[in-house]
This record gives structure tokens, C-alpha cells and sequence, in this order.
């Protein structure tokens, strides 16, 4: 069980409880449902323009994947519905692995289908979107403390893709935003995990992405664990991120722009985040819970320097239903 | 990126995967450290999950963890 509390600089708070619960029947069959609710209370721009007071919402979500193992390969099946006040999303996902060499190298590859329907509030019109993901990752341990992994991401986007809480100045007229009705993603990403002395791990991130509405950006993440005790564990990271924006983001529009918006995540911008996490897992349990029962507690910082900012501090709870081992 | 350059780069990426199975192997009784989970990418995923459902919801990039879910109206 998790619990998170979002907040940022566009007056947004989000609240968000989730559950994940995992069961293996047998050494090659596991399933693993999860629930969540994001409890929403919007004071931003998009919303204030009609609510000044602010405007409550909630999202549930709900997936289920099942995994059975034919040796040394892994195959995933699973689906995800989420339903919120003006969108709703279907998806359905696979994914398989197979190890080799030994168990030194992973290699994984998966796709997922989701159908999307948003409403364009304040209408009762109802939009369609419909994206294919795909990933394909290689995995390897090169040395007895090393192990990296390079992955390949494409993404197909159809459909409504404007952001129908927005308005663009075009003419100076508060026009609501129009973007192109398909996008097309892809992502390289290389990652290190590295085991050093006195029970140390240090952690790199890297991805680079682009699309064709010619967003280009990259990141970088680095981070470091380590063991104060065996039973308590903490991370600190910081990942950098600089985006360029969409070939058709203007902060004003003048004549007749085919595409035109105000949507803030289409803007060039850099930002950081600061990330601190404390895992505690004593010996004989959590609070008379079984032992192998733990909490995590995490606090985040991300600051751009478009001038927005946010904070999100989570708690995690981990309890073994069934036999616990001690880790 | 054109489809040729799609494919290059996705060749690129299985040949290196090849080469990098042809790396000496490490023996099951030495990977004690590698069975960390701090070793293990990705090890908390409804962590990572949350964080990059609102990384997606403010930045205008995604992708690079699997496949993803649906997304969200998330203004």
C-alpha cells in the first residue's frame, strides 16, 4: 500500500491511495491486481478560468496482469481501466522476457493497446485516442557488481490529442488550442546499477527522446543507496531534464495558425529533481506484522525554470500475506 | 526518425546485445551483491510507476520504463 500527496505551483493537489497485491499460485504463475484513486483539487489555470473556488475530481484506476513462466522465458497478459470526471482509458498489455547466457542477459520486449475518450468539458462531447506502445530492452551483468541495460521505445499516437482546458492567444483571442491529431514517439535509454564497498549502490539513468512534433529532450538521473544497518536502507537521487518545445508552440499566435496551443508541457524548459527515500524493514516485522514487513517514506522536489514546482511526498507500506522470509 | 535510421538504431541495439552475452559469465555463487534490490531496475515499480504517471502529466515527454498505461486527463 502506497499513499502519495502531489502538489505544484499551478494549484493543483492530488491525493492519491494505491494498493498492489501480488500472489504467486505456483513457481511459474503469478498475479498481480492494483488499485488506486487520485483525488484531484485543481485551482490551476485551465480550471480557474470557470471555478474560482477551485474544482474537486477523481480518477480511479484498476489493472490486472497475470505472469506464467515456460522456462526461461516470461510471458505477461494484463489490462488497465481508468475512468476520471472527463476521461476514460482502456488498456490492454503483453509483455515476455526470456533470460540467456546463463542468466546474465535479459532480454524484453512488450506492447500495450489503450484506447483513450476524453470529454470536452464544459460539452458533453466525447473525443477518441487511440496509442500503440512497444518497448524492446536488453539487460546484462558484466561484472560480479554491474549490471546495465539498454532499451528502445516507439509510440504511436491517433486521434484527439488537443488539451481541451487551454486557450491559446491567438489574435489576441483566447482561442482553445488545436494540436496534430497524430504523434509520433520514440525513446533510447541506458541505465547503470552499480554495487560499491560498504554496502553502497550507485544508480544512472539516461534517456534521450524525441517525437515528430519535434520535442526533443533528455535525461539524466543519478542516485545513490545505502545500508546505515541491513534493515534500513536510504536513496538520494537527482535527475536533470531539458526539453525543447513543439515546432508549433508560440507564446502568441497571429493570422490563421493551423496548429496553435498554450499547453505547458509543449514549451522548452529545463528542470531538476531532488528525490530522498528511507526504507525500514525490521527483523521481526512492522508493528506485529509478518516479518519481511516494511515502510518506505519518500519526499520529492522538481523545480523548472519555466517557474513551475512541485512537491510529493510518499509512504509506502509492504506487508507479506502469506509466509514471510526474513530478507 | 526515418524508418531506416528506426531500424538501424534497433539493429544497433540487438547486435549489442549479442556482444554483450559473449562477455565472461557470472557464476550463480557470485552474484551474491547483483540480488540486491537496490541492483534490480525499477525494483519498487508502483513507485516508479507513480512517479512516471506525473512526470508525463508535466513534462512533455514519456516513455523509456515498458510499455505504458492509458494515461490520464491530468490538467
Amino acid at each position: 500500500m502506497q499513499f502519495h500527496a502531489f502538489q505544484d505551483s499551478r494549484g493543483v493537489t492530488v491525493l492519491s491511495p494505491t494498493v498492489d497485491l501480488e500472489k504467486d499460485f505456483t513457481d511459474r504463475l503469478g498475479l498481480r491486481a492494483r488499485f488506486g484513486v487520485d483525488a484531484i483539487s485543481a485551482a490551476s489555470d485551465s480550471c480557474a478560468r470557470c471555478h474560482s473556488e477551485g474544482a474537486n475530481s477523481a480518477r480511479a484506476v484498476g489493472s490486472l496482469t497475470v505472469t506464467r513462466k515456460f522456462g526461461d522465458t516470461k510471458l505477461a497478459l494484463g489490462g488497465e481501466l481508468s475512468q476520471e470526471n472527463f476521461y476514460r482509458s482502456t488498456t490492454l498489455l503483453t509483455s515476455i522476457s526470456r533470460s540467456l547466457n546463463k542468466g546474465n542477459t535479459t532480454v524484453a520486449g512488450g506492447y500495450s493497446f489503450s484506447f483513450n475518450q476524453p470529454t470536452l468539458h464544459p460539452e458533453e462531447t466525447t473525443e477518441q485516442q487511440y496509442a500503440h506502445d512497444a518497448y524492446l530492452s536488453v539487460t546484462h551483468t558484466l561484472s560480479k557488481s554491474t549490471v546495465v541495460q539498454l532499451g528502445y521505445g516507439f509510440a504511436q499516437i491517433n486521434g484527439y490529442q488537443d488539451n481541451p482546458f487551454l486557450r491559446a492567444p491567438v489574435n489576441d483571442q483566447l482561442t482553445l488550442g488545436h494540436s496534430p491529431g497524430s504523434r509520433r514517439r520514440q525513446t533510447l535509454s541506458l541505465r547503470l546499477r552499480q554495487a560499491l564497498p560498504a554496502d553502497t549502490f550507485a544508480e544512472v539513468d539516461y534517456r534521450r527522446y524525441f517525437d515528430d512534433w519535434q520535442i526533443h529532450s533528455s535525461a539524466v538521473s543519478v542516485g545513490l543507496s545505502h545500508y546505515f544497518t541491513r534493515r534500513l536502507l536510504a536513496n538520494v537521487s537527482y535527475r536533470w531534464y531539458q526539453q525543447t518545445g513543439a515546432f508549433f508552440y508560440q507564446p502568441s499566435y497571429l493570422g490563421n495558425p493551423q496548429y496553435f496551443t498554450s499547453d505547458f508541457r509543449l514549451v522548452p524548459f529545463d528542470a531538476g529533481l531532488y528525490a530522498g527515500r528511507l526504507v525500514y524493514t525490521p527483523r521481526n516485522g512492522l508493528w506485529g506484522w509478518r516479518v519481511g514487513s516494511g515502510i518506505t517514506l519518500q519526499y520529492e522536489r522538481y523545480r523548472a525554470n519555466s517557474g513551475f514546482d512541485a512537491a510529493i511526498f510518499t509512504a509506502g507500506l509492504r506487508v507479506p500475506l502469506g509466509a514471510g522470509n526474513a530478507p | 526518425m526515418s524508418m531506416l535510421k528506426r531500424a538501424a538504431a534497433l539493429c544497433g541495439l540487438l547486435v549489442s546485445g549479442l556482444l554483450l552475452s559473449a562477455c565472461a559469465t557470472v557464476k550463480p555463487w557470485q552474484r551474491a551483491r547483483l540480488a540486491d534490490p537496490c541492483m534490480v531496475f525499477d525494483e519498487d515499480a508502483s513507485l516508479a510507476g507513480y512517479r512516471a504517471h506525473w512526470l508525463e502529466a508535466r513534462e512533455g515527454s514519456a516513455g523509456g520504463s515498458g510499455v505504458q498505461g492509458g494515461g490520464c486527463g491530468c490538467k
